[in-house]
């Protein structure tokens, strides 16, 4: 009789993407609800969406030097995943997205749906260039002067 | 037999003084480099993830190349998965996939 009733196991996955920076609150929280009802209408549960902000991005994507990043997370089927990826693939605003499966045999009630986050991103100004002086630690001493190393600055 | 045993213990011995004292064998010659350990090994809590961006700038170049096993110090395990993430963090441009210098 406790094995009667089963309950649907999900995946859990998380899917980031890319969407152009000069995009408005308003454009960005159409593209979350839009998310959100794909993933509650097929059979999946939507957990958190976190907005990480416009953020310098180490090389041009779109043709444009930063991007906003969206962070969700959800869980659902593999069919699920792959008509999320359909529908941002449609939308001209984001430029990139990449899905990750983080878990299996997930049971949705153990996972409690949570408040967006929004997180404020780049400061404009503060902008390091890639390898700066924390960069230290590599030094080549450290490694008794092994061979690698021939072609670093 | 016991004398299997003995020569067993030896190369045991042997080992373990490779591993053991730092900075003594500093200087004396090649092969006695300090002990390297996996950070991923070392802490528990430490995962390897392809949004932490922080992290994985310890294990590329400045001009943006992975760093080799032997000189980041990463277990075999986790090496592969540091390759990984920083592979999948490209794509997202967290990480780039090389620098040009002038």
């Amino acid at each position: 009789m406790a094995e009667a009733q089963k309950v649907a196991r999900l995946r859990e996955y998380e899917t980031v993407f890319l969407v152009k920076p000069d995009l408005t609150d308003d454009t960005v929280d159409k593209v979350k609800d839009r998310v959100r009802t794909i993933v509650n209408r097929d059979g999946g549960k939507f957990l958190r969406f976190t907005i990480w902000g416009k953020k310098k991005t180490m090389y041009p994507v779109a043709k444009q030097p930063r991007a906003i990043y969206i962070h969700a997370h959800y869980l659902g089927g593999s069919v699920l995943v792959a008509e999320v990826e359909r529908n941002l693939r449609n939308y001209d605003e984001v430029s990139r997205f990449m899905s990750k499966r983080l878990a299996d045999d997930i049971d949705p009630e153990t996972r409690q749906v949570q408040e967006d986050v929004k997180l404020a991103g780049d400061v404009d100004g503060d902008n390091k260039p890639f390898g700066g002086a924390e960069r230290e630690d590599f030094g080549r001493d450290e490694y008794g002067g092994d061979d690698f190393g021939g072609d670093l600055p | 037999m016991a004398f299997k045993e003995s020569k067993k213990s030896d190369r045991g011995g042997d080992r373990g003084e490779r591993g053991g004292d730092e900075g003594d064998d500093k200087g004396r010659g090649r092969g006695f480099a300090r002990k390297k350990v996996c950070r991923f090994c070392a802490d528990k809590n430490a995962k390897v993830d392809y949004k932490d961006q922080p992290t994985l700038k310890y294990f590329v170049t400045e001009r943006g190349k992975i760093i080799p096993r032997r000189i980041s110090g990463n277990c075999a395990l986790h090496q592969r998965a540091v390759a990984k993430a920083i592979k999948q963090s490209r794509g997202l441009a967290l990480i780039p996939y090389l620098v040009l210098q002038g």
